[in-house]
């Protein structure tokens, strides 16, 4: 008669046991794969999706406490299983998306960084034949606003090297947007002197002031 | 017993007749037009960037729509009676509720940001112009360096994340802007700080009176030039008889000599030690000073030991009054430069050993006092025109003083 009882007992209370057992290590697996996402920077490139699949793990979470408050017997982790194989199913997809919407960004940054180096560069070139005329202060000014421009240059590249993309681009695109103003303030005041070349100072003392 | 057996099969057979279509038409499932009512919405809040403007409530919103999804993919039936609600339709509308609040909320806060922002930008530029044109009218502009570039470049920055929809990073470099514009006043207010003092002021006054007076006593010419008014006066016998505004002074001219290059005007008592006519100066006539005086090589002295100087600097020298150039091109490293007119009109009044006192400013409301206030105060008062008609540039002054 025991060994009926025990027979008939057995996989009941290996049902039991089986069903009860709360999946820490999917969950802990599955929070792992939503922070990859977050440092991924899945929260900046894709917030709205980042923002689903915060939810989708929280409901998991939410069903595994739902679950672990009821009477041992009663637990079914069934669903909580389901509900974190779905975000593990969809963690992959958006740090791929991330991944291809940081590259995109990085395009721009990077498109944006080659057109105002080169702007800067013609810049420079005018700037080098700009004349000492009259107008001593804004040539001093010119040649100030061309180092300061070279000097925003690095700044764009530190923003590009901290994956910073939006303001490299911002910045890049001002850069570029200055040098052509310096530019066309050059050309304007080459045109008034015909284009002569600058005198350099003269080393004696009659010019020195 | 057949007759019974044959009644209990048909009451059966109508019986499941009957409540099987009954069951069939209990089983309730969500509406498939509202399922997508709450997906468009769900489109329609990506759009409208709900996580950046409206988190919690996106977050929440979120939630409980992939918690329905879940529900709906999951192999359970509801079944309910024809008359009793339909959970999936009562939860589907209570989702299409919140979802829609969400959307308000994010996009009333999306255009408050938005407005925010662009009122802010249109300050920056306004305010960005301001003090450029503050800066130049008192020759400062390369006084400033490659600070004047940097602030530029963030006004633009400001703009530019504006016009893409980022507002926060608007707001934030609008900021980092405001803050340099603040950085490069204070400086300015530091180096030209002797234009705003009283007693600076009053012994400047004190050096053009006794000029007057000199030319009084002696009835002979003496110049006299006020940095910050930009003007030159020629006095006889005490009283003025010509005078030019405005004159071009160095680069730096309003800012205190120091050594040879800095682009500023030296200020002093100061005498004419030769005078170049035509053929004998690049800048067709031209007044040599006996700058460096005594009062200007201890000033150096002072400076080099002091260490506010570069230790290779030297004092220079060769400050004159001239005219423009024969050539094209000419160079201003501190002098002070008339038209060739001027110059005629003024060569044969002077004479070697005229004095020539150079001072920042005679009065305290001065034009660099004046814009050093106002560029400590920001001054961005979107309706006060009167900022504006200030900035204005002053209008040019030749004046031929009548003797009484």
């Amino acid at each position: 008669m025991k060994q009926i009882m025990m027979l008939l007992l057995a996989p009941t209370l290996l049902l039991v046991v089986g069903c009860g057992k709360a999946p820490t290590d999917k969950l802990a697996e599955t929070e792992k794969g939503v922070l990859d996402a977050k440092l991924a920077g899945a929260s900046a490139y894709a917030a709205e999706d980042f923002a689903k699949l915060e939810g989708m793990l929280t409901n998991a979470q939410k069903e595994i406490d739902d679950q672990n408050a009821k009477f041992m017997l009663f637990r079914d982790y069934g669903k909580a299983e389901q509900l974190l194989a779905s975000v593990r199913a969809e963690t992959p997809k958006l740090i791929e998306e991330t991944a291809k919407k940081k590259a995109e960004a990085k395009d721009v940054a990077f498109k944006a960084h080659d057109a105002a180096k080169e702007a800067v560069k013609r810049a420079q070139a005018l700037v080098a034949k700009a004349p000492v005329g009259k107008d001593r202060a804004a040539v001093e000014a010119i040649k100030n606003d061309a180092k300061a421009l070279t000097a925003s240059l690095n700044d764009v590249q530190m923003a590009i090297d901290s994956e910073d993309y939006l303001t490299a681009q911002a910045k890049a695109k001002a850069v570029q947007d200055k040098s052509r103003a310096l530019a066309a303030e050059v050309k304007g005041a080459l045109a008034k002197v015909g284009g002569a070349k600058a005198t350099p100072a003269t080393t004696g003392t009659k010019n020195k002031k | 017993m057949d007759r019974c057996s044959s009644l209990v099969l048909r009451t059966g057979a109508l019986l499941c007749a009957l409540t099987v279509p009954l069951l069939a038409a209990c089983v309730q499932q969500a509406p498939p037009d509202l399922v997508q009512s709450v997906e468009d919405l769900d489109q329609q809040l990506a759009a409208a960037r709900g996580a950046e403007f409206a988190p919690e409530d996106y977050r929440q919103f979120v939630q409980h729509w992939v918690a329905f999804k879940d529900r709906l993919r999951s192999d359970d039936d509801v079944i309910g009676w024809p008359w009793e609600d339909n959970p999936f339709e009562t939860d589907l509308r209570a989702l299409y509720e919140e979802g829609s609040r969400v959307l308000m909320v994010a996009t009333d806060r999306q255009n408050t940001e938005r407005q925010g922002a662009v009122s802010n930008v249109a300050r920056l530029e306004r305010r960005l112009r301001r003090f450029t044109s503050r800066v130049d009218r008192i020759g400062s502009r390369v006084a400033l360096g490659e600070q004047r570039v940097e602030t530029e470049l963030l006004v633009k920055q400001a703009r530019s994340f504006l016009e893409q929809g980022h507002f926060a990073h608007s707001v934030r470099v609008a900021q980092q802007a405001d803050q340099h514009m603040a950085s490069q006043a204070a400086r300015l207010n530091s180096e030209l700080s002797r234009y705003a003092d009283k007693e600076q002021v009053a012994r400047w006054r004190a050096m053009v009176r006794r000029t007057v007076d000199w030319s009084k006593r002696h009835q002979a010419a003496a110049l006299v030039v006020v940095k910050a008014e930009q003007r030159l006066t020629l006095y006889k016998n005490g009283r003025a008889v010509l005078s030019y505004r405005p004159v071009r002074l160095g680069f730096n001219g309003v800012q205190e000599k120091r050594y040879e290059d800095d682009g500023a005007t030296p200020e002093g008592d100061y005498r004419v030690v030769r005078k170049r006519d035509r053929g004998q100066t690049e800048f067709y006539r031209a007044f040599l000073l006996d700058y460096p005086n005594a009062d200007d090589q201890r000033r150096f002295q002072s400076a080099r030991k002091a260490g506010v100087i570069p230790a290779e600097a030297r004092i220079g020298g060769n400050i004159e009054i001239h005219g423009e150039a024969n050539r094209q091109l000419s160079e201003t490293l501190g002098c002070v430069m008339l038209s060739n007119r001027q110059m005629d009109a003024l060569f044969h009044e002077v004479k070697v050993g005229t004095p020539v006192t150079i001072v920042g400013a005679v009065d305290v409301d001065n034009q660099v006092a004046v814009v050093l206030a106002q560029l400590d105060q920001g001054n961005d008062d979107p309706d006060d025109d009167s900022a504006d008609s200030q900035d204005a540039p002053a209008q040019p002054d030749e004046t031929a003083v009548e003797q009484s």
